[in-house]
């Protein structure tokens, strides 16, 4: 199976797809799209808030038995601890990853839960449904990211 | 049941895209937020105008939904202080993971095991905020089976 996929899709290909998944979801269930909304069901599961798993998590176990599909028909599956230029403007140490990483981490996960969505929720399937609040959230998260993905490269010269 | 698999599958076609498109790869995060290479923000958009005219024509033509029954519908929110705070938040966390939580969980299906440190933050922060939020309002009332309406985000 490998080195099916030899070239990444194409934009007008990704785009397009992934905007007919929310459609898709939205005409089978009635549901609207979201990444976080699996995270957070299983933190209110895992912390006993919560009786049972809904279908939010399989999406998510879904999303990675996806990727795992995408590398067996690109370059196959080898797992790495390797993460592209982040190990150049932040080094490659292992412990500065794992606090770098965590940190941003917690950062995703307090602040897309107290804007009750993320880059998928919000930034595709919220703004395409018209919600103020969304476009509100999008603008909002990419102006920062933008923001401090520059001042960041500029301090890290990287 | 039928819901859990259909959300399994949109999960998992997601994932393949999203891998596939290597949205998975910090360095084309970065250079999107950089604003090298526009490609990431056409996905976004091209993905959004395609939700946008689909969704509208299900409503138009008063289509059902294929598990629920009822007529394809969703509800909007109006913008709140906490929309802001929380999206600087989540977007300081996105520029320096270079990944966010769509993405994360395919980064770890293609073996790019940093994706655990992102993913433990995560729900480490989803878990902080429940409980900040336990502590200054009333406990969470226990949630069991579906949410009564669908609302936009998440």
């Amino acid at each position: 199976m490998e080195g099916i996929l030899t070239t990444p899709a194409p934009w007008y290909l990704a785009g397009p797809l992934i905007g007919l998944l929310v459609v898709l979801l939205l005409w089978l269930a009635n549901k609207p799209f979201g990444a976080l909304g699996g995270y957070i069901e299983f933190t209110e599961w895992a912390a006993g808030s919560r009786g049972d798993l809904g279908w939010r998590p399989l999406l998510i176990a879904g999303v990675v038995a996806g990727g795992l599909l995408s590398a067996l028909l690109s370059r196959g599956w080898r797992p790495t601890l390797a993460y592209g230029s982040f190990d150049v403007v932040f080094g490659s140490a292992l412990w500065v990853k794992a606090v770098v990483l965590f940190a941003a981490g917690v950062l995703i996960g307090l602040g897309g839960r107290m804007a009750g969505g993320c880059t998928s929720g919000h930034g595709v399937c919220g703004t395409s449904l018209g919600s103020p609040a969304s476009m509100l959230c999008t603008a909002t998260f990419m102006a920062t990211a933008v923001t401090c993905a520059l001042a960041l490269a500029w301090m890290s010269g990287a | 049941m039928k819901l859990k698999a259909v959300g399994f599958t949109i999960g998992a076609a997601f994932g393949f895209i999203v891998g596939w498109a290597r949205l998975t790869d910090y360095d084309v995060i970065r250079d999107m937020l950089l604003l090298r290479h526009p490609d990431v923000f056409l996905v976004m958009m091209s993905a959004m105008v395609t939700a946008a005219i689909g969704a509208r024509l299900l409503r138009a033509l008063h289509v059902r939904s294929v598990l629920d029954a009822r007529p394809i519908a969703w509800t909007t929110q109006p913008p709140q202080r906490k929309h802001v705070v929380g999206s600087v938040l989540f977007g300081i966390g996105w520029s320096l993971a270079g990944t966010c939580p769509g993405p994360v969980a395919a980064q770890l299906g293609r073996g790019q095991l940093a994706a655990l440190f992102t993913i433990g933050g995560l729900l480490t922060g989803i878990f902080v905020h429940d409980r900040i939020r336990v502590r200054r309002e009333a406990p969470i009332p226990r949630t069991t089976g579906q949410q009564p309406t669908a609302v936009a985000g998440l």
